[in-house]
């Protein structure tokens, strides 16, 4: 599930480029996750406001 | 207002676009420096020391290269090897050999190669790709095309092709007469040596499934 770094250089960018799990992960967690929180906080919002 | 909907409210979209482009932008400059850092020429003293970089300094023309598997990266890579004479001198300094390089670069920007081949992902698919071409098995001592220019050396053999390319019968698709100089021809040569051990994570795909062309195959 997890490929080894691979890369002439170990970087973080190797490790984004392993395969399609690790990209689908990452950008999940900065995209998806940090949505959910706006999510929260915007209906709290709303709801105080009525 | 009744029970309005979060996903109807612009604030929402506001701050997670905003969150997107911003975060986008921070990791794309971040790539930008890390792949400079990564591409950036090495020096003779990386040689001698062994230090392995991307893009190995001009030198490299003074060394052997081979082209070979990495079974922990999947594909080939170039391996820097022992002394290797370069018309008839492994003793290029770094001066001459940047030289000589950047000749072969100017003369093979004039000449346009690209509208043919293609170099480092550049260019045609007209004629053979040249990224890896100073590796090609055919160049080498039991090669077919050095032995129709009839030199004893890869650089002598290309050298002599690239001033006479029409002369020597190649593929279906002849290479024309370029008016390539001697001094010129040298230093495409010295071009096309180092461009060869620049590692391309194993670019062009189909290079090492040519018979020869990776070492102990």
């Amino acid at each position: 599930m997890f490929e080894p770094m691979t890369d002439i250089v170990p970087s973080f960018f190797a490790w984004l480029n392993q395969g399609p799990l690790t990209l689908t992960i990452f950008l999940h967690t900065v995209i998806i996750l940090p949505m959910f929180w706006i999510y929260k906080q915007e209906k709290n919002r709303l709801e105080n406001e009525k | 207002m009744a029970n309005k909907s979060v996903w109807s409210d612009n604030r929402f979209w506001q701050r997670t676009a905003a969150w997107v482009t911003g975060f986008a932008a921070v990791l794309l400059i971040w790539l930008t420096f890390d792949t400079s850092a990564q591409i950036s020429m090495g020096t003779d003293a990386d040689l001698k020391d062994g230090v392995t970089k991307r893009v190995p300094g001009p030198t490299v023309i003074n060394y052997k290269i081979t082209y070979e598997m990495s079974t922990k990266r999947g594909h080939e890579v170039p391996v820097i090897g022992e002394k290797e004479k370069f018309f008839g001198r492994d003793d290029w300094s770094e001066e001459e050999a940047a030289e000589l390089l950047h000749l072969g670069k100017l003369g093979s920007q004039a000449k346009n190669c690209m509208d043919c081949h293609t170099l480092l992902g550049n260019g045609a698919y007209y004629a053979p790709d040249l990224t890896k071409a100073w590796l090609d098995p055919a160049w080498g001592p039991e090669g077919s095309l050095q032995a129709m220019t009839g030199k004893n050396t890869k650089e002598e053999a290309m050298a002599e092709f690239l001033q006479h390319p029409s002369q020597y019968p190649t593929h279906e698709r002849m290479m024309p007469n370029l008016g390539i100089t001697e001094k010129e021809a040298i230093g495409l040569v010295a071009f096309l040596k180092h461009m060869s051990s620049i590692d391309t994570n194993g670019f062009p795909r189909n290079f090492g499934k040519m018979q020869g062309a990776v070492h102990g195959k």
